[in-house]
């Protein structure tokens, strides 16, 4: 059989107007439904004719599932928020700047006009071996394509590796672990459950097919953020080929309690090391209580990259990596501490 | 010219507004009743031969109409590429096209399609289709022998041949210095030996320099249909002209068969030059259907693999420096990888630029042109020159210093060089320079145009509407010469049914140099046939007439005819005045062309014959600041500058609009962008758009300048020469040149520079990337 | 076919094949499940294999030399059997509950826990070549009369014949089809290492074809599908009460005389009678 890419395949397109009616196609068509946001992650597969679900469930006509609320002293953001929604909400820009900066720095105004922030935390990974249709671990094989002794991996994981060599990709990931942040899941067999940010993501080793908890039949509804950290220091970096229309090489979020000059709490996360963003809390700990400078973010720096396997292509990860923790700490240009 | 109306002046082209409102149609904006759509099934693997094809289950699909394979395609000849094979030489080669009612169909009729291909040896890094035992990209040979005694043009036909250099030969190759086996071609000048000998200083360097597709906007889709033995096609090319034969080659027919459409193209930047062969897809599956018209989409995906790219090269250079800084020596040798198909030309381009460049006092070029089985290339905006950054060729004119010296000024040269190289906080700044030569004029090409009665000026332009104005420049020229009111001028282009004059490729920096002269020579024909009517009519010899005020009259304010007036006249003396009679030496399309317009007014039909002494070149002169960012190993760039030497200016916001987006592709190679292969499977993995990574808006700074030495050119009548590639190497060199300013000139051999080659070099305080291998 | 086998594609189109079909695992736990009852009702219904206790009383009277407890296994032994069983419980839980659909992260475990078998084995090769009866487990053409004789019993006949050595028939057939099943499991195993990371080696997937890669994966699957039976069979086994004497000596080391002459032919295991001999010989036992 050949293989003919670009062209999307038909299926069953259904465009529910409520959660509950959307759960309700999902508890109908189970793994057999593709749920669908802004596409832009979607619509790649589809076009490939690599996924071929029989049915997609449109959510962009759920109202309900778009929008910024305040929510117990934090925000709660709807999983169909676009992300260009989230970075113009006025709430976001004062008090939580970092998800600000980091949902306006992935990739570009057309794609987050459309792309919302539940399809962006949700996104599969980029690996181009994955995502050209070889079949590898993460699309049921046995095989990496991307860590073999001819592979070009620039963009592979340093860290947390089993097996599968891929990164998450997303730039709003690491900002929403940074403050704490919380899904919102709802199934259609009536199972919701709330998990960490931080738990939602997970490595090839839990489930090399899967990059979150999702499980078919759950929707993603809303994100929430606790007013924690609200105005915090905040420093998120992110470092690309391009300005814009570009994923992230590594991207750092970290959110930062200080007194004077000591710190006094951390969150601290790097995305695109690893098939899920790092929460470092070594780090985290190592941080407390010391300095905010050189000396600090230089150990700190060190600390994170204990551990890192580089590939042939991606070496530079780990200095870069490094270097963004140094800067989270220590800050960089006006920020910097000397 | 001297006091010019409309030469050096801005304007709005006529076809601007359909462009930006979306009115403009390209070629696969067309519909037809019953109009079929084609979809392609492309080889999966980088060199097979199809045993076998099996489309039985997807012909039994309803709207299912038919499949196209190489065996309905004429044969072109040995070694020339066809639109579908059954030896693929590349992953992405199309095999067959299916036609159905829609796209949907033919997708899913390809997935029904059962090819058996049995896997041949391939090769996608050219180093290794060198190497003692390496794989060929083709059964008969690994690469392009020098072009064949007799033959014309830089792509003149060569053999395919098997050359392996020697395991001592790649003894370097790991510590990144280019294996220097036995080229295919070689030219030198000046003495070699003495020039290294009384160098101060000898450089030993290798460059790696990557390929890159050229991705146009438009993909290079068409639409087809057959009427009356006729062809009819819609399509996306760079040229018209100089297209219609090639069309006509593809699907074994005559010329004369052929009207081809083509008015609005989404760019080509050498990609679709003459046309594109897969055009013929379309018209061939049409004709095999009855006519029924069939149009061919070409996805993105597609486009990557049949949509042309730049060659890569690697280039080992010795040069020696005289005290002065004066080139005493060059020594060059370029490794080409040619892709599939070819013979590319590019290497000899990049060892004549790389001569007029550096001015060496002497200098030997060697290179070999390695076949791979990646996709085939084609020139892309300045191919060659930008990779090169021979024989001294004389120049019809070249006003350097005078750019370098104006640019110097603009660009604040010496006071952002005082602060190059110092480190503030991460960050560290440099500045670089460059020239970007390009061979940038053809001639000999005609010129047809009609002053007809209704007092309107109609210039056939025959080249391509790929962007770039030059399809409407050339007839401000015509405007020029015959004092015509810019509003009365109507360009008729895009549509070889409306009788075009044969005319330049539209590549190659080709085009103003070409037409301006082609059209220089038709309006002065039709002034001359208008001062010739007045003369007859009104007595005294033809020089005794003027042009003015749309009258052709005696000199100082004496009587005369209105140009409505002319035109009539013309049409009743016929003969040469309404083209009833055309020059001898004009070519067969042109004569063709003007055989429709006979007899609709007074005729300027000319070819260009004007002399010229000395070859055509065109220079940029690029000035680029960069900010490194040393904890990142992100490069920014801050400001650039582009100054021309491109003689004389005919549309000064067009050409200002070329220098800035020629340069931006030089900026992206330096920068950026690059295509990638999985050595094991021969597979291109960068098959994303985004993966290639073009420049974007924000890669550039927010304002980038640009600015000409405005000098016309002596050996052409009306002083201008091509910019559309000299910018590209201008910005690449500019660029690169920056980055070495400010991190130091250890740090990269290969381009693009990103972050990961300059954060790894700065950390390990040496070059940490892959020496020569290409494509990653 | 594919129900037992599964085929992917190459990046180049073509049909590999991958792995077994994880059916299998399915169909080789039911073959286990089914032994057990299969073998369960046999016990209940069929007679037992011992000596009659007179015959037993008779030569516990001959041989007052043989001390009071037989030393069975060594402690050598022993550990050598729980470190295998631990890593072989590691190595299928790690297979196979990732496939059942509880997912952790299973890899490494997995290949260290192989790494660790597969030392152990080689232990146990070498242990039994040099130090242990090494043909006391295998099975041979003098092995014959004891099946017949076996088989005579599983009908209920009571018939002479010889009684097992220091090892039973079965369980010498067993050990066999470990024998075959574990080397197999271990050398795919070890093979498919190179297809992960470990810091042993670099990781290199293209080290084979594919076609040799698939037969690798078909190997590895089908014996540790096999494992999963048994292994089930061995446990099923280990915990009959009937045979409970045998697990412990696994634990402890020893049997009792009378056990020892009830059971085995003294001729076929000769215990010296020398008291010493209580404390084990590594050269004789396991
Ligand atoms: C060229 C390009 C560049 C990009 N660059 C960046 C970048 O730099 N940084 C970055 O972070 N992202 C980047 N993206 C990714 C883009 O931002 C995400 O793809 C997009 O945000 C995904 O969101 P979407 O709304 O389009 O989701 P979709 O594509 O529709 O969905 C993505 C996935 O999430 C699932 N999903 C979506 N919503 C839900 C939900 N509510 N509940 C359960 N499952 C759900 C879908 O089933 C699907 O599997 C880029 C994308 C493209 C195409």
């Amino acid at each position: 059989m050949a293989v003919i890419r670009d062209v999307m395949p038909a299926f069953e397109l259904l465009q529910p107007t409520s959660t509950a009616d959307a759960l309700t196609l999902l508890g109908r068509y189970g793994s057999d439904a593709w749920i669908l946001a802004g596409g832009l992650d979607s619509f790649d597969w589809l076009k490939d004719r690599i996924k071929r679900p029989r049915y997609v469930i449109d959510l962009s006509g759920i109202d309900e599932l778009k929008g910024v609320r305040e929510r117990n002293g934090g925000v709660e953001i709807g999983a169909m928020t676009t992300l260009t929604d989230v970075v113009r909400h006025p709430i976001v820009r004062d008090r939580y700047a970092i998800l600000m900066d980091a949902a306006e720095s992935a990739a570009s105004p057309q794609i987050r006009n459309q792309g919302t922030i539940g399809g962006n935390v949700s996104q599969d990974t980029r690996c181009w071996y994955y995502r050209a249709g070889w079949s590898c671990y993460r699309a049921g094989g046995n095989i990496c394509y991307a860590d073999t002794p001819e592979s070009i991996n620039r963009e592979h994981a340093i860290l947390g590796a089993d097996r599968c060599v891929a990164v998450n990709p997303s730039d709003t990931a690491p900002a929403l672990i940074a403050l704490d942040a919380e899904m919102v899941l709802r199934s259609a067999s009536g199972d919701d459950r709330v998990v960490d940010a931080e738990d939602y993501f997970i490595g090839p080793g839990t489930d090399i097919t899967r990059m979150t908890v999702l499980r078919p039949g759950e929707l993603l509804t809303a994100i929430r953020i606790p007013g924690d950290w609200a105005g915090a220091r905040f420093y998120f970096e992110k470092v690309r080929d391009r300005q814009v229309w570009d994923f992230p090489l590594v991207n750092v979020a970290s959110a930062m309690v200080t007194s004077g000059e000591t710190i006094q709490n951390m969150r601290l996360v790097v995305n695109a090391v690893a098939a899920r963003p790092l929460r470092l809390v070594n780090v985290e700990q190592f941080v407390k209580g010391k300095p905010r400078n050189d000396q600090t973010a230089d150990a700190a720096g060190e600390m994170a990259i204990e551990g890192a396997q580089p590939l042939r292509f991606n070496a530079y990860k780990v200095p870069l990596m490094r270097n963004l923790v140094k800067r989270a700490i220590r800050g960089v240009g006006e920020w910097a501490t000397s | 010219m001297a006091d010019t109306k409309y030469i050096g002046q801005n304007y709005t082209p006529p076809d601007l507004v359909a462009k930006v409102t979306g009115r403009a149609r390209y070629a696969e904006d067309f519909r037809a009743e019953g109009m079929l759509f084609a979809k392609l099934l492309t080889s999966p693997m980088p060199h097979c031969r199809v045993r076998n094809i099996d489309a039985s289950a997807a012909l039994a699909m309803p709207g299912v109409k038919g499949i196209l394979t190489a065996d309905d395609l004429p044969d072109l000849g040995p070694n020339v590429e066809r639109a579908l094979t059954n030896e693929p030489f590349y992953a992405g080669e199309p095999i067959l096209a299916v036609a159905a009612v829609d796209e949907l169909t033919a997708a899913e009729a390809v997935e029904k399609i059962n090819v058996d291909l049995e896997p041949l040896p391939f090769v996608v890094d050219p180093l290794d289709a060198l190497r003692p035992g390496g794989p060929d990209a083709r059964t008969t040979g690994n690469v392009w022998g020098a072009p064949m005694p007799g033959g014309v043009g830089p792509n003149a036909a060569s053999p395919v041949k098997t050359i392996k250099w020697t395991g001592e030969q790649f003894a370097d190759a790991d510590e990144g210095r280019l294996p220097m086996g036995e080229p295919t071609e070689q030219w030198a000048y000046g003495d070699l030996d003495a020039g290294f000998g009384n160098a101060a200083l000898v450089l030993d360097e290798t460059m790696v320099v990557q390929s890159t597709g050229h991705h146009p906007m438009e993909t290079r889709s068409a639409m087809a249909y057959w009427q009356n033995g006729k062809l009819y096609i819609h399509a996306s090319t760079q040229s018209v002209a100089q297209t219609l034969p090639n069309v006509a080659r593809w699907c074994g027919i005559m010329p004369q068969q052929v009207v081809l459409i083509s008015e609005y193209t989404g760019g080509g930047f050498g990609s679709k030059g003459g046309g594109a062969v897969s055009t013929c897809i379309p018209a061939m599956l049409s004709k095999k259907l009855n006519g029924v018209p069939v149009m061919m989409r070409i996805t993105r995906e597609d486009e990557n693999y049949i949509g042309r790219a730049r060659t890569n090269m690697s280039g080992r250079t010795r040069i020696g420096f005289a005290k002065d800084g004066r080139i005493t020596a060059l020594d060059l040798f370029i490794v080409q990888d040619n892709g599939s198909y070819g013979p590319m030309g590019d290497h000899r381009s990049a060892g004549l630029a790389a001569s007029i460049i550096y001015q060496p006092q002497a200098m030997r070029w060697r290179a070999i042109s390695v076949l791979t089985n990646t996709p085939p290339r084609s020139q892309q905006r300045s191919p060659g020159p930008m990779q090169a950054n021979g024989q001294r060729a004389k120049l019809t004119s070249a006003f350097i210093v005078e750019a370098l010296d104006k640019g110097k000024q603009a660009f604040r040269w010496d006071e952002r060089k005082a602060y190059s190289g110092q480190r503030r906080g991460a960050k560290v700044r440099g500045v670089g320079v460059a020239v970007g030569p390009h061979g940038s004029g053809s001639i000999g090409f005609d010129s047809l145009m009609t002053l007809r009665p209704d007092g309107k000026l109609y210039v056939q332009s025959g080249v391509g509407n790929l962007g770039t104005h030059s399809v409407m420049d050339l007839a401000r020229v015509a405007a020029e010469v015959l004092a015509m009111p810019w509003e009365k001028v109507e360009v008729v282009w895009g549509d070889t049914g409306k009788g075009v004059p044969w005319s330049c490729l539209s590549v190659g920096s080709q085009t103003t140099h070409a037409m301006t002269r082609a059209n220089f020579a038709g309006a002065n024909d039709l002034k001359r046939k208008l001062q010739e009517i007045a003369a007859k009519d009104l007595g005294g010899s033809p020089d005794d007439y003027e042009l003015s005020n749309e009258r052709v009259h005696r000199k100082g304010a004496g009587g005369g005819l209105t140009y409505t007036q002319a035109a009539k006249r013309a049409i009743e003396l016929g003969g040469k005045y309404d083209g009833h009679e055309v020059p001898e030496d004009i070519n067969v399309m042109t004569k063709g062309a003007a055989a429709k317009h006979a007899g609709l007014g007074v005729m300027g039909v000319a070819k260009d014959n004007y002399p010229r002494n000395g070859t055509t070149y065109s220079f940029v002169i690029g000035f680029a600041e960069v900010e490194v960012d040393v904890e990142t190993g992100k490069v920014t760039l801050i400001d650039y500058l582009g100054v021309g030497d491109v003689g004389t200016v005919i549309n000064p916001r067009s050409l200002l609009a070329q220098i800035k987006g020629g340069s931006c592709l030089g900026i992206a190679h330096a920068l950026q962008q690059k295509w990638v292969f999985d050595p094991k499977y021969g597979l291109m993995l960068s098959r994303r758009f985004h993966y290639s990574k073009p420049l974007t808006i924000l890669d550039i700074p927010a304002t980038m300048n640009a600015d000409a030495v405005g000098l016309p050119d002596p050996e052409t009548p009306v002083g201008a020469r091509g910019v559309g590639e000299p910018p590209v190497g201008a910005g690449y060199g500019a660029v690169l040149n920056a980055i070495a300013d400010a991190v130091g000139v250890d740090v990269f051999r290969r381009a693009p520079v990103t972050s990961d080659l300059v954060l790894m070099s700065l950390e390990n305080k040496k070059r940490m990337h892959e020496p020569l291998r290409a494509h990653v | 076919m594919g129900y037992f086998l599964t085929f992917g594609h190459s990046p180049w189109g073509q049909q590999i094949l991958t792995h077994v079909s994880w059916n299998l695992l399915w169909a080789s736990a039911f073959a286990g499940v089914a032994f057990l009852v299969a073998h369960a009702s046999y016990m209940v219904l069929s007679a037992h294999r011992k000596r009659h206790p007179a015959e037993t009383d008779a030569m516990e009277a001959a041989r007052p030399d043989l001390p009071a407890r037989i030393p069975r296994h060594s402690g050598v032994a022993r550990a050598f059997h729980w470190v295998m069983a631990a890593s072989m419980l590691t190595l299928l839980t790690t297979a196979f509950l990732p496939i059942a659909g509880i997912k952790f992260a299973w890899v490494q475990w997995h290949w260290m826990a192989g790494l660790l078998l597969t030392t152990a084995i080689l232990f146990h090769v070498i242990h039994a070549s040099f130090f242990m009866d090494f043909w006391s487990i295998w099975v041979g053409p003098k092995d014959i009369p004891e099946l017949k004789a076996e088989v005579m019993r599983e009908f209920g006949h009571d018939v002479p014949g010889p009684k097992p050595g220091k090892y039973p028939l079965g369980n010498r057939l067993y050990h066999l089809a470990l024998v075959v099943v574990g080397l197999s499991v271990i050398a795919s195993g070890l093979t498919m290492m190179v297809r992960v990371r470990t810091p042993l080696f670099p990781r290199n997937p293209y080290l084979f074809a594919d076609s040799t890669w698939g037969f690798v994966y078909v190997t590895h699957g089908m014996a540790g599908v096999a494992l999963v039976g048994l292994v089930i069979a061995h446990v099923y086994f280990a915990v009959r009460p009937d045979k409970w004497w045998i697990t412990k000596a696994m634990i402890v080391g020893w049997i009792t005389r009378r056990q020892y002459l009830e059971h085995h032919d003294p001729a076929r295991w000769v215990v010296d009678g020398n008291p010493k001999s209580q404390i084990p010989n590594p050269k004789f036992q396991l």
